[in-house]
């Protein structure tokens, strides 16, 4: 009987998501289609439907987010739109000069308050339910997503953290540099993958928060300084997508983008080995001028070879020991007073 | 000095120095121009008028609940419209800097802000939309109306509602003045750590922040302590707790969370105060500090006060449903108890603001739960108002278009609210502008409330209906930039864009953040129909006068005063005989309010000492933003002199004689309107009698 059901919804989902592709697919074979509202909803986005980046999901842990929302979404709508639609018809029927059947007595009614409260309740169990699967599905430290799954309901238990590729992540104010520390290079600004294969993030910050973020890859993780915290994904295929911070985090934040490569996972054996053999080192010292507060306007990147080991945990370290990098004054609010250098801020605050 | 301050500093004046008066910068001194425009005439009109006498002795001086609840509406729209601009300006920022190749104007490498000065447009409007406009305003409304509704004189306390509302006055007028001298904070209104602290945020904006939010949060804690003991204490013979109007009842709730929420706010701040000022590591990365400390704190406030803005107007809703649908309102005491369980709730969810701080699944799904547990009793809440709908008579006149927009605005917030309850949702909108999106649906819920409310008890307070024509205009044109602003930015969250940009690098954008700026647009012919109705009606106030009810339909006790209100309220105190009053007394024709016997009336005279007490905590924050040592301390003495010297003065307070009453009374009804001008003297003056 569960089994039923649970095969039921999972085929409505996998249907509805179905549906949405080809949508898509018609929507660029037929013209006539873009007149639909959906369809010029999504023209009107930029002429493809690639650009609702949360609704093209990458990976598995933004497809199963994606997946909750639209399960979360159908649920709501169950109560929403039966709700709307009887305050409309109301507001309708019972206008004062239609002169409906009026009825000042009708304040209260045992059936309709059980009810009343019964339907969320039973609303808030089911999506309760969702969450509490989906928790452990997209889990950051350990995500059952990336292991085997046979469907949304009956989903591994196991996390799926096979022989993943660890990366550091290190923000700065206000850069984005990826460490590997198991092929001792480091990529500044810009972040590259191998398809296919489980990652797994740990993140921290050298000054103050921000947010790590790549919409159709992986959902959001803060990234805090002092402290670490994780991540994992996986990427399906071979690709670019944009990857940013979502926290404020002063001056640089929103030119805060790494652009994120996927490659196959030859081409990503590749990369690292040229990547090897590039003259530029990284020690602590030269991260510490690195990271330095920097605009990064022209997403400025660059690659390292023989990075120092433990250098993640250095970082974390020094901040808990009180290392800042402090904003100078014409970094901050006071900007417009310091018109006279508007120069160095415009290229970036120099490396000097 | 304990901290290490970039820049200057010299005894006297603190960091203060002239160049922190942003005279060259083209924006600014737009602003000031605008300040002054609207500044010169009222000032001039007073002036031409010799109206500074009556101003200082019937308003700031006053003590009468309804005077000060319009001045916080006053200081509340005030705020409101500064607010608004600062959005116009983000959303225009957004639309011209998007893209690698979008122009760059002014100083701006993309559009005409750099990131500098549109971190601070984008975290004033923050600050000022929810702490200093809908709270301000919300703050008023009850002040105005819960005595009326319970049947009391005043407040509980009414010289300490005056020291709440100077207090917030103060708060505001340190937002206001950062726009001119020094620079506002700069990171966001929920003031992110570690970014406030002093290395990152070197200037005076983030104290402006911290002393604004510090004094009105001060002003707003005693307001709840007074609201509070007024509805215990204060309510009318008869007045059983289950008889209470249920704006009354959401008042109450509201203000139970005022209580105890704002406190914690206090300290969140003070902790942040003694890291900036005394180099103290309570919420620094290193040396033992913890920021995490800080986003619980805040939002440990944070939460129950999105349900403090919401709760009063959930509450005017239910005021102006009814009475435009000529019902009581359904299910009472299912209303009242989802009222006092989302009041409850709103303290066990603060964390779904911080799924993503990297909690374990555990703690996520506890919070995760908690938080769609408050659907429930919301959703309670929108099926009695569907109700109560149903088989009445319903009238749209405006109060009730707002309020029914409300509604449909509540199920859109609902929906999306449910989602990002959801962690393994939230993870991919969280900081995105799906997020903003949600909380101004539901913040408009509360503006919509507030406009209902506006329309609805406008003819109590000031005798004269506000224009319907351009009333309705106002509407319009209000939910439809509504609509094009809120849906457009729904689309973009689910686009990735996230919040606070100050460039927007993906130009993919650009035909949604045009139809955002054509809502802006409407918004702007929103103000301007709203601008023409309060013009209008002002002008024909004499054709739109009305007596004690205009609407014909209401149900509760504020209807049965004479109006305007006298400042007595009620020349005899109700005695209340069931729910809705007032409708009671229609529908069994005892409307008649002249008594056969009338008796004095005692009230507190007027007094100013709340007024200096607000001056002088204005001072003390802006010698503290600017650390003029010998200012703040001064200012800080003054008040504990002031409070020390007022809890000595023997006021005797003032009485209104039995037979004097009769005749006001007598007088109006035959007239309809108030003859003798007469109000409590101001208890200094008669010191010098
Ligand atoms: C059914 C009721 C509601 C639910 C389930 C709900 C849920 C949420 C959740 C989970 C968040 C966090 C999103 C994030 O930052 O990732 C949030 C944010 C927010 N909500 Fe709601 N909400 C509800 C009602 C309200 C109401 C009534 C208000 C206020 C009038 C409100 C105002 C806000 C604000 C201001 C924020 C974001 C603050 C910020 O980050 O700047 N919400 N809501
Ligand atoms: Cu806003
Ligand atoms: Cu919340």
């Amino acid at each position: 009987m569960r089994a039923d059901i649970i095969a039921a919804v999972n085929q409505g989902i996998i249907a509805i998501v179905q549906l949405r592709h080809r949508a898509d697919f018609m929507r660029r074979r037929c013209g006539w289609l873009r007149l639909s509202p959906l369809a010029l909803l999504a023209s009107l986005s930029g002429c493809s439907g690639h650009q609702l980046r949360l609704l093209h999901p990458d990976g598995p842990i933004a497809a199963t987010s994606l997946r909750l929302s639209v399960i979360d979404v159908l649920i709501m709508l169950c109560i929403i739109l039966p709700t709307g639609i009887f305050v409309a018809i109301s507001l309708w029927r019972f206008r004062a000069a239609r002169k409906a059947r009026y009825d000042p007595g009708f304040t209260h009614s045992v059936r309709l308050e059980v009810l009343m409260w019964g339907v969320p309740f039973a609303a808030v169990a089911t999506l309760a339910y969702f969450s509490w699967r989906g928790v452990f599905l997209v889990n950051p430290y350990a995500p059952t997503a990336l292991g085997q799954r046979k469907s949304l309901l009956a989903m591994p238990d196991r996390p799926g953290k096979a022989n993943p590729l660890v990366i550091d992540v290190v923000a700065t104010d206000w850069q984005w540099l990826f460490i590997y520390p198991d092929q001792h290079i480091a990529i500044l600004n810009a972040l590259r993958l191998p398809a296919g294969r489980n990652i797994e993030f740990r993140l921290t910050a050298t000054d103050v928060v921000n947010d790590f973020y790549i919409p159709q890859l992986i959902g959001m993780i803060d990234v805090m300084p002092g402290m670490r915290t994780k991540d994992m994904m996986r990427a399906d295929r071979p690709g670019v997508w944009q990857g940013f911070s979502a926290d404020i985090s002063g001056a640089g934040f929103s030119w805060m983008q790494f652009p994120t490569r996927v490659m196959t996972q030859a081409g990503f054996a590749a990369w690292v080995a040229k990547t090897q053999a590039v003259p530029t080192h990284l020690d602590y010292a030269r991260f510490r001028s690195m990271a330095r507060p920097t605009i990064d306007l022209g997403n400025v990147t660059q690659v390292f070879s023989a990075v120092q080991p433990h250098l993640f945990s250095r970082i974390v370290h020094a901040a808990m020991n009180g290392v800042t990098y402090t904003t100078p004054m014409f970094l901050t609010e006071h900007m417009r007073r310091d018109l006279a250098r508007r120069v160095p801020y415009l290229s970036g605050y120099p490396h000097s | 000095m304990l901290v290490h301050l970039q820049g200057a500093w010299t005894p006297w004046l603190g960091r203060l120095t002239l160049s922190q008066i942003p005279y060259n910068s083209p924006i600014v001194l737009g602003a000031f121009v605008f300040a002054l425009l609207m500044a010169v005439p009222i000032v001039a009109l007073f002036t031409y008028y010799r109206r500074w006498g009556y101003l200082i002795r019937e308003w700031i001086t006053t003590l009468d609940h309804k005077k000060i609840g319009v001045m916080y509406i006053i200081i509340g729209l005030v705020m409101l419209l500064r607010g608004f601009i600062d959005g116009v300006m983000i959303r225009t920022q957004q639309l011209l800097a998007d893209g690698p190749r979008s122009a760059a104007h002014l100083q701006a490498v993309h559009g005409y802000l750099p990131p500098f000065h549109f971190d601070q447009i984008y975290s004033s409007h923050g600050t000022i939309m929810i702490i200093f406009a809908v709270t301000v305003v919300l703050t008023g409304f009850q002040n105005i109306i819960v005595p009326l509704q319970i049947g009391a004189r005043d407040m509980a306390f009414p010289y300490l509602n005056a020291v709440s509302l100077w207090l917030t006055a103060a708060g505001a007028a340190l937002v206001m003045i950062s726009l001119f001298v020094g620079d506002f904070s700069h990171a966001g209104w929920v003031g992110i750590i570690p970014l406030t602290e002093l290395p990152y945020s070197p200037g005076v904006g983030v104290d402006y922040w911290d002393w604004a939010l510090q004094l009105s949060s001060l002003g707003t804690t005693l307001g709840a302590l007074n609201l509070i003991t007024t509805i215990v204490m204060m309510r009318a013979p008869g007045m059983r707790w289950f008889r209470m109007p249920f704006f009354t009842w959401a008042t109450l709730s509201t203000q139970t969370i005022g209580l105890t929420a704002f406190p914690v706010l206090g300290v969140a701040l003070a902790l942040l105060s003694c890291d900036r000022y005394l180099g103290t590591h309570f919420y620094t990365a290193g040396l033992g500090g913890n920021l995490m400390l800080y986003t619980d704190l805040f939002w440990i406030w944070g939460h129950p006060e999105v349900y403090f803005i919401i709760l009063p107007a959930w509450g005017i809703m239910s005021e102006v449903i009814p009475t435009f649908s000529e019902k009581a309102l359904f299910g009472y005491t299912v209303m009242v108890a989802a009222t006092l369980s989302i009041a409850g709730l709103s303290w066990a969810v603060w964390l779904h603001h911080f799924f993503t701080m990297g909690a374990g699944p555990g703690v996520n799904l506890v919070f995760s739960v908690s938080t769609m547990l408050v659907g429930i009793p919301t959703g309670v809440k929108v099926f009695n108002w569907s109700l109560t709908l149903y088989r009445g008579r319903l009238r749209f006149e405006t109060p009730m278009l707002w309020a029914i927009g409300a509604l449909f605005l509540l199920l859109v917030g609902g929906l999306t609210g449910m989602m990002l309850a959801i962690p393994a949702i939230n993870y991919t909108v969280h900081n995105s502008v799906f997020v903003v999106a949600h909380f101004h649906t539901m913040f408009l819920v509360s503006v919509f409330g507030i406009f209902a409310g506006l329309m609805y008890w406008f003819p109590k307070v000031f005798g004269f209906r506000l224009d319907e024509h351009s009333g309705r205009r106002f509407f319009t044109f209000f939910s439809l930039g509504t609509v094009f602003v809120f849906a457009a930015m729904y689309i973009l969250g689910l686009m990735g864009m996230t919040r606070r940009l100050d460039y927007l690098y993906d130009p993919h954008w650009q035909p949604l953040l045009i139809i955002q700026e054509f809502g802006i647009f409407l918004y702007c012919v929103s103000v301007f129909y709203f601008c023409k109705m309060i013009y209008v009606s002002i002008r024909d106030r004499a054709k739109e006068a009305h007596g004690q009810d205009v609407w014909q339909t209401s149900r509760t006790l504020e209807w049965m005063t004479q109006t305007p209100v006298p400042f007595y309220n009620f020349a005899v105190i109700p005695v209340v005989h069931g729910r809705d009053a007032w409708a009671m007394r229609r529908d069994s024709g005892l409307t008649a309010t002249s008594p056969d016997q009338y008796e004095d009336i005692h009230l507190p005279n007027n007094t100013i000492v709340p007024a200096l007490l607000g001056g002088l905590a204005f001072g003390f924050g802006f010698g503290m933003v600017w650390r003029i040592w010998w200012l703040a301390g001064f200012s800080l003495l003054g008040i504990i002199g002031l409070v020390i010297l007022r809890s000595f003065a023997d006021d005797k307070g003032f009485t209104l004689k039995a037979a004097m009453v009769r005749r006001m009374e007598r007088n109006h009804e035959d007239t309809g309107i108030m003859t003798d001008h007469i109000s409590p003297p101001v208890a200094e003056l008669m010191l010098f009698q």
